[in-house]
């Protein structure tokens, strides 16, 4: 055969940079603006920016990544000033590395009436080694005042073709126009996925590309004359989003993490396909996702091994056993000899018999292996692939949607999910950063479906209460607390390792004011169960005595002081993370010689659509007060939609819970008195 | 198919089986009272020898097992090691143990994760660290670390400390240091070693020291920093090397002169051009303070605080010409730039180091040692006193240092050398906050009206930053303040913010629902609407550690509130008046009838100082009273029977 040596060139790709745009081309009137035009808050906003994605062929290595990018920053305040300070990261791995050039900055000020330019010296850019993947290379522009016009450019160049970086679409200022192209040649198709609360628009192109090959038709490659070029003609698919007034992104409060809404587009691989070779699948549909991810070594083959547990399988299982008690035997064996290393990851990270003998691995590692007893202990057991809260909601079949996995078990009643990376979980116990919206679950077969894995079922948190008020207005009493599923999670978590001593002076700094005497706590280890509290308590400053009356908040120490949702409007879900009821049972004998002048109405109220309901019932039998109150949320997380009644459902629980009980005095009168102090 | 719930019986253990190679010296099942009690994690055994060779050699052997207790206790065996280009790393190792003493872990050099030890305000630093990122299978568990390090600056010399922190106790603790001649013997300081089974022992160029059996101390609010409870050994070294530069010191005089001399002098260039800017700045006033208030603002206004930490660049400022150049820098920089800036306007100004942060630390007087202090600030001698400014900021006042830099003994560096004098105080009254409202509550319970709020000192401090937020994120500062008023609506924000007497006013309108609590026909009115002084300290059941109030404060209330018509006081609170070597404490609520106003006054003053333990519960007690008179309430009762 013909030894055939490509030496390939480039054709120079057409700039299709921003038309108007040009570097170093800042006008005069924008660096002598005082203040943002439309919105005198806001501390700094971007002019422009483009970033331009692109491919170009490497003699012998095939397509490189290019990355320009330009930004041109208006610095409007002092606060503003982060914005002048630049980070890229760079990754490497082997020999291959990303690598930056052709940085230029300069910082324009208006002194006396003109224009005055600061270039970015190569002794102002910093080279950071980060770790052992990445590098880091840092610059801040020289002298930036408030009115600064900072503008810097650059070109990453990666060798890792087929990955795209996430590229952001909203910053935490404004953006007054960007431009965003990515250009990709035909044979490697990307998906771009979506992320955040606004409208993209893209421009959807084509364009040609050439690439010139110089083939030698010698076996000796470098003897002149046996040269002959060709050029391979083929399509670049080009996506533009030009975007104008991108509004910054505004921090709310009960949101898990702001970055899960901040608008930003990710190119997921589907496939590779050059001319004359077959194609190379990566993923296009759930299945394809699925299959892919199952091939991986890391994951399939890990399902299958077998010989490393099964000695203590054995000794896990007794053939009386049914199939909840051998799931809960697997689950509990691999979640107390397990330890997480709070590495995420659906795929291994140093497989399953290594991490079984060391008895630490990451989420792969802990849930394949769980996974893979399951099945041993003969359960129809599958693993569930999901995306964490802090990984965005997978909604398109990819496998970059997926950093998670964790394991199922199929029952003739239903299923059951499991994670054991987390000391404090059970079975259909979920650790709080896997509660994502939904899972792919696959089976032995390779079919896959989808499934939720918001718990549906209320986590509670419940308090019986029982005192006796003397006529001074101190209190003693007698409570009991019962905390299920997340709250119990919530709890063991907290609260797991203090000692009794610690825990008990964490209790009266919360509860200011009360004085706990004995404390009993149950099921702290026992993972199933609820935990449970018994203690008896007196209050040091309960009540306001004013000379004949007693006024008496009764829920006291659990009383909501402040409605959480101080926002008057919201544009993000509120994230509850699972449904749960808080209940107070509580029951009070009055003091002898004092009557009820005044009680609280009962009342009962409800959000749309089953969200959520508060209820307050108070009743009076011979001396003794009862009140019920309960508040629940039945859904994880409530849409934005529902804010203004969840926010008027907490106003109104505010205000219910301050509300007071008046005791007067038998036969006393009502002049004027002083009071001493109180609640 | 539908998620079920199962039921679940007991939990399982799985049992250990005892192995042979085992290091008894690290078990950790049986452990004495006197090193669990109060303890996260025990040092079982820690060594460092510190061989000085000469100025510009030092080297250390460092052997450190910890036996981890609980998950808090992780912080304390953490394998990491810090280095940069003139600390290197010889020699790093570590082992995991189990509770049997079983090693189960073994760790070479290349299973370190070498990382960059860059901090949130630095752009960049040569500062790197070699960590080992171990995740604990069970506990207790013992990790063991050994590393080597050699040092080319022998300046600063590493500290002792026998604890290594709150909730650690340590069964044995050596430290040695050995030097190869007489005048390389650095001038060493004990603190809190009494007490505490330590042993001294000198030999011929060096001496050791060995504690055991220490128990962990306990953690309590309030308390001074670790550093000023833990027993310790501090050294300074009289003759050193640092960065390739000799040093030879004794006093702060010492210190100050070696300052100049390599770090400073001949930094102070600055382009004519901005000489000439600084000087037309201030040409029609001849006053030196006027003169150096133009040039701070110059500077607050031009430059910003960004810090690159290059080798040298530890304690030597990066030119004056280079900051002029990019218009930013760090303490060292910004403090230098200003100095020279100054000295073109005539103006004289002295570099200071000190120690910065909100709890107070002091040079030490008679131990001078490079090593202290991690800020630069400048002093300016005017009339015989001095000024201070900190040009890390661009907010803050000329003269005023705030809760980063006030209160403590401070070195300045005057070409002589300089001395160590105290930044000016800000005390208990000097700390004042001042709200006058004039409100009206409405038969719906709507409060509405007009409220100033005055800050001075260190109040002023925590409250002019707001002055320069946004809108939203004012309005939101104000909701948490007042976070009982619901729905709080603000309308008319205003700031005044006089630099010059460090004076800070809110004024604002604002309007809130539900300002009261129903009772029947009863309302009952919190007659404190805007400053509720409603902190209590944490119960101890045993105090054991001395408390210190590391700044006191004055807070004056003067309100009228409008009562609704229809209602009629029928009790309202009667005076109080608190008076304690803690502070005072003063209240009284009036009715004026003519007007149908609640008028309300109090006065609280908080005193700063140091108590001991047993002080601890009587401090806690004035608290509590005052919480208890911040929540008094009014009851009103309705005048008729329907409306």
């Amino acid at each position: 055969m013909r030894n055939l040596l490509i030496v390939l060139t480039l054709l120079a790709a057409t700039a299709m940079q921003a038309q108007d745009v040009k570097f170093g081309k800042v006008d005069d009137a924008l660096v002598a603006l005082k203040a943002h035009p439309a919105d005198s808050s806001v501390v700094a906003s971007v002019v422009h920016r483009s970033v331009y994605v692109y491919y170009k062929y490497v003699e012998g290595d095939g397509f490189h990544q290019y990355r320009d990018v330009h930004e041109r920053i208006k610095i409007y305040t002092k606060d503003g000033y982060d914005y002048a300070t630049v980070s890229e990261s760079l990754y490497h791995n082997g020999g291959d590395r990303e690598g930056i050039s052709s940085v230029k900055g300069i910082t324009y000020n208006m002194v006396g009436g003109k224009v005055e330019e600061d270039k970015l010296k190569k002794s102002d850019q910093f080279d950071e080694k980060v770790n052992a993947y990445y590098d880091r290379l840092k610059f801040t522009m020289p002298n930036v005042r408030e009115g600064s016009v900072i503008e810097y450019e650059y070109t990453v160049h990666s060798p890792f073709a087929y990955s795209i970086d996430e590229i952001p679409m909203q910053y935490d200022i404004p953006i007054e126009h960007q431009r965003v192209r990515v250009e990709i040649p035909e044979f490697i198709v990307f998906k771009p996925r979506y992320k955040g609360y606004l409208m993209l628009q893209p421009e959807f192109g084509k364009r040609s590309g050439k690439i010139n090959l110089v083939y030698n038709t010698n076996d000796y490659q470098y003897e002149a004359g046996n040269f002959r070029t060709a050029a391979v003609d083929y399509e670049i698919n080009t996506i533009t989003y030009d975007m104008k007034d991108v509004p910054a992104l505004e921090q709310e409060p009960y949101v898990n993490d702001m970055d899960n809404y901040r608008s930003a587009v990710n190119y997921e691989l589907l496939y590779v396909q050059y001319p004359d070779s077959p194609r190379e699948n990566f993923s296009t549909s759930w299945d394809q996702v699925v299959e892919r991810i199952y091939q991986n070594d890391n994951f399939g083959y890990q399902l299958n091994r077998t010989n490393y547990f099964k000695k203590s399988l054995e000794s896990l299982l007794s053939p009386e056993m049914g199939p909840i008690d051998k799931l809960a035997a697997v689950f509990f064996h691999v979640q107390q000899r397990m330890n997480w290393n709070g590495l995420y990851g659906y795929i291994t990270d140093q497989g399953v018999r290594k991490a079984y003998d060391q008895q630490t691995g990451n989420v792969g590692d802990i849930n394949l292996m769980l996974v893979a007893m399951l099945r041993e202990a003969g359960l129809d057991a599958r693993p569930v692939l999901i995306s964490t809260r802090d990984h965005g909601i997978p909604s398109m079949p990819t496998q970059e949607g997926f950093n998670y996995v964790i394991a199922q078990v199929v029952l003739d009643q239903g299923y059951v999910l499991m994670d054991a990376t987390s000391k404090y979980t059970k079975p259909n116990l979920l650790p709080v950063r896997a509660l994502n919206w939904f899972g792919r679950s696959i089976s032995e077969d390779g079919s896959s479906s989808s499934l939720s894995v918001f718990p549906s079922a209320p986590s509670k948190e419940l308090h019986f209460v029982q005192m006796d008020m003397q006529p001074d207005g101190s209190i003693s009493g007698k409570m009991r607390s019962q905390y299920t599923d997340y709250r119990a999670y919530t709890y063991r978590n907290r609260y797991g390792t203090l000692s009794e001593e610690e825990y008990l002076e964490d209790y009266e700094n919360r509860r200011k004011g009360m004085e706990v005497g004995t404390l009993e706590r149950k099921n702290l280890g026992a993972i199933g169960k609820p935990v449970m509290e018994v203690l008896d308590f007196t209050l040091e400053d309960g009540i306001g005595v004013v000379a004949d009356n007693i006024y008496l908040n009764p829920l006291m120490f659990f009383t909501m002081a402040e409605n959480p949702f101080k926002r008057e409007a919201r544009e993000y879900p509120v994230d509850f993370a699972y449904p749960w009821q808080e209940k107070m049972n509580i029951s009070i004998n009055l003091p002898e010689g004092y009557q009820v002048s005044s009680l609280p109405e009962s009342v009962a109220m409800g959000l749309p659509e089953d969200i959520g309901s508060f209820s307050y019932h108070v009743g009076q039998q011979g001396n003794t007060l009862q009140l019920v109150v309960e508040l629940n949320i039945n859904k994880a997380v409530v849409p934005s939609t529902y804010y203004q009644s969840l926010r008027e459902l907490y106003k109104n629980v505010v205000q219910k819970e301050s509300e007071q009980v008046v005791l007067t005095k038998i036969g006393s009168d009502g002049d004027q008195k002083r009071t001493t102090g109180g609640r | 198919m539908n998620r079920i719930r199962i039921l679940l019986f007991g939990t399982f253990f799985s049992f250990l089986t005892l192995a042979q190679a085992q290091n008894l010296e690290y078990q950790a099942l049986v452990l004495p009272d006197t090193l669990t009690r109060h303890a996260d994690a025990i040092v079982r055994q820690e060594s460092m020898v510190v061989h000085i060779r000469n100025p510009f050699r030092m080297e250390i052997e460092m052997e450190r097992a910890v036996t981890v207790l609980n998950g808090k206790g992780d912080a304390h065996a953490l394998a990491m090691v810090s280095y940069n280009k003139s600390r290197k790393v010889g020699y790093i190792s570590a082992a995991a143990y189990d509770a049997l003493g079983r090693e189960t872990q073994k760790y070479k050099q290349r299973d370190f994760r070498d990382l960059s030890a860059v901090d949130g305000g630095t752009l960049y630093s040569d500062a790197r660290r070699l960590y080992l990122d171990y995740t604990p299978v069970s506990y207790p568990y013992t990790l063991v670390v050994r590393y080597t390090l050699e040092d080319a600056n022998t300046a600063p010399l590493p500290n002792w400390y026998f604890l290594s922190g709150y909730r650690v106790s340590t069964q044995e603790s050596r430290f040695e240091l050995r030097y190869d001649s007489p005048e390389l013997r650095p001038d060493f300081q004990e603190s809190h070693l009494e007490g505490y089974a330590i042993e001294k022992e000198s030999f011929h160029n060096g001496f050791r020291y060995v504690g055991r059996n220490l128990p962990a101390i306990r953690d309590e609010s309030l308390s001074p920093p670790f550093t000023e409870v833990a027993p310790s050994v501090m050294l300074r070294p009289r003759r050193f090397g640092y960065e390739g530069i000799d040093g030879e010191v004794d006093t702060w005089q010492d210190i100050g002169k070696w300052m100049h001399q390599h770090m400073l002098d001949g930094r102070d260039a600055l382009p004519e051009a901005t000489k000439q800017k600084v000087r037309t700045l201030v040409q029609d006033t001849r006053d030196t303070l006027e003169r150096a208030r133009r040039v701070y603002r110059f500077v607050q206004e031009n430059t910003r605080y960004i810090s690159v930490q290059v080798g040298i660049g530890g304690i030597r400022p990066i030119s004056a010409i280079e900051v002029d150049r990019v218009k930013y820098g760090d303490c060292k920089g910004l403090s230098n730039y200003t100095k020279a800036l100054l000295d073109a306007v005539g103006v004289t100004a002295y570099y200071v180091h000190v120690e910065a942060g909100q709890v107070k630390s002091d040079f030490k007087p008679d131990f001078a040692d490079l090593a202290q202090g991690n800020h630069v600030i400048l002093a300016i001698p005017y009339q015989g006193q001095l000024h201070w400014i900190d040009c890390t900021s661009q907010t803050i006042p000329f003269g005023f240092l705030g809760d980063f830099t006030d209160d403590r003994l401070v070195h300045v560096i005057d070409p002589e050398g300089g001395y160590l004098v105290r930044t000016p105080q800000y005390k208990d009254e000097a700390n004042g906050q001042v709200t006058e409202a004039r409100v009206r509550l409405d038969a719906e319970g709507t409060l509405a009206g007009s409220v100033e709020v005055r800050t001075s000192g260190i109040q002023y401090d925590s409250h002019y930053a707001i002055q320069d937020l946004k809108p939203d994120d004012q309005v939101a500062i104000y909701r948490r303040r007042w976070g009982y008023l619901e729905n709080l609506q603000l309308e008319d924000l205003r700031f005044k913010n006089d630099t010059d007497s460090v004076r800070f006013t809110e004024t604002l309108t604002l309007k809130a629902t539900n300002y009261w609590k129903k009772a029947g026909n009863r309302i009952l009115l919190t007659a404190n609407a805007f400053n509720r002084l409603r902190y209590v300290p944490d119960r101890y059941r045993d105090r054991t550690l001395p408390f210190q109030v590391l700044r006191g404060y004055q807070d004056r209330e003067h309100y009228q509130i409008e009562l609704p018509e229809g209602y009629k006081p029928e009790a309202i609170p009667g005076p109080v008046a608190i008076e304690s070597p803690f502070g005072s404490y003063r209240m009284e609520v009036q009715y004026l009838p003519e007007e149908h106003i609640l008028e309300y006054k109090r006065e609280a003053l908080v005193r700063e100082g140091r108590y001991d333990a047993e002080q601890y519960e009587a401090y806690r007690d004035f608290h509590r009273q005052v919480a208890r008179a911040e929540s008094a309430q009014a009851v009103l009762i309705q005048t008729q029977e329907s409306k």
